[in-house]
């Protein structure tokens, strides 16, 4: 299965889900005072969040079909 | 500062809210900018900003000191003895009191902050994951440059006979500040049962 076959609009849903699992779990590092709020924003919030981006981009370069066919 | 970027990820997760639930909008072009902006632009922004929230919060002392293997040297700071050197530099904030354990123990070199945010990462390893040392030490000793990046050329500093005398020494830190006759009692936390504590306010 290559990445192409899996269709823009699944790999646009898959990253706007990691996206936003990414920024909750940032918001509840921000409301938690501990040192471990830091290992939980950089090691799972921030790691979600630009996993969900690159799948996005990935999505733009290598789905989005220069020669004009419709999305997945 | 906190509450702005709370605001700037409730924005982005609206956004990619809309596109999870219909991902078919991005036919348009004004639909594909906005998803530019909500699923690559905005979440970036939110991964800085909420970086820089997290380094800023760990400087303060309530950061540090919110982790249990710390709650006896947040008491140290409070110890109504002026030999206590952190004590002292605490109550008479002769260094910030909210910024206390950054203050002295943060690398003041150009990737200090990488390198304390490193060490501090080593010893949660240690807490959660493998065996928490039964003393707490500071990898390599205390550096001495961590008192000179505020002791040096002020006048009182420089002007202590036994200072001028060891000054070469205490630069290439081949004499510690904190060496025995000195200042050498710091946090001394076996022994805090048996002294008096300070009170703010009273």
């Amino acid at each position: 299965m290559t990445f192409r076959n899996l269709g823009f609009k699944w790999l646009l849903r898959v990253s706007s889900a990691l996206i936003i699992v990414g920024l909750l779990v940032e918001i509840a590092s921000l409301l938690w005072f501990h040192p471990l709020s830091f290992v939980l924003f950089a090691f799972v919030g921030a790691s979600l969040i630009g996993l969900g981006i690159v799948v996005y981009l990935a999505s733009l370069v290598f789905v989005a079909s220069p020669k004009g066919e419709k999305h997945g | 500062m906190t509450q702005i970027l709370i605001g700037q990820i409730i924005l982005s997760i609206g956004l990619a809210c809309i596109f999870l639930i219909r991902p078919s909008v991005t036919q348009t072009a004004g639909w594909k900018i906005l998803a530019f902006i909500g699923l690559c632009v905005l979440p970036a922004l939110c991964i800085v900003g909420g970086m820089n929230i997290q380094m800023q919060r760990s400087e303060q002392t309530q950061f540090c000191t919110s982790c249990h293997a710390m709650a006896p040297y947040a008491r140290s700071l409070y110890v109504d003895d002026p030999s206590y050197i952190p004590a002292q530099h605490f109550q008479n904030h002769r260094v910030p009191a909210d910024r206390a354990c950054y203050a002295c123990h943060a690398d003041y070199s150009i990737y200090g902050p990488l390198k304390d945010k490193m060490r501090g990462l080593t010893r949660i390893y240690m807490q959660y994951v493998s065996t928490p040392p039964t003393t707490i030490r500071i990898p390599g000793g205390y550096d001495n440059h961590q008192c000179l990046h505020c002791h040096a050329g002020a006048r009182d500093f420089e002007e202590n006979a036994i200072h001028s005398a060891t000054m070469d020494a205490l630069k290439s830190n081949q004499m510690s500040c904190i060496s025995s006759g000195c200042h050498d009692t710091v946090h001394n936390v076996a022994a805090l049962d048996h002294v008096k504590f300070w009170r703010p306010g009273q």
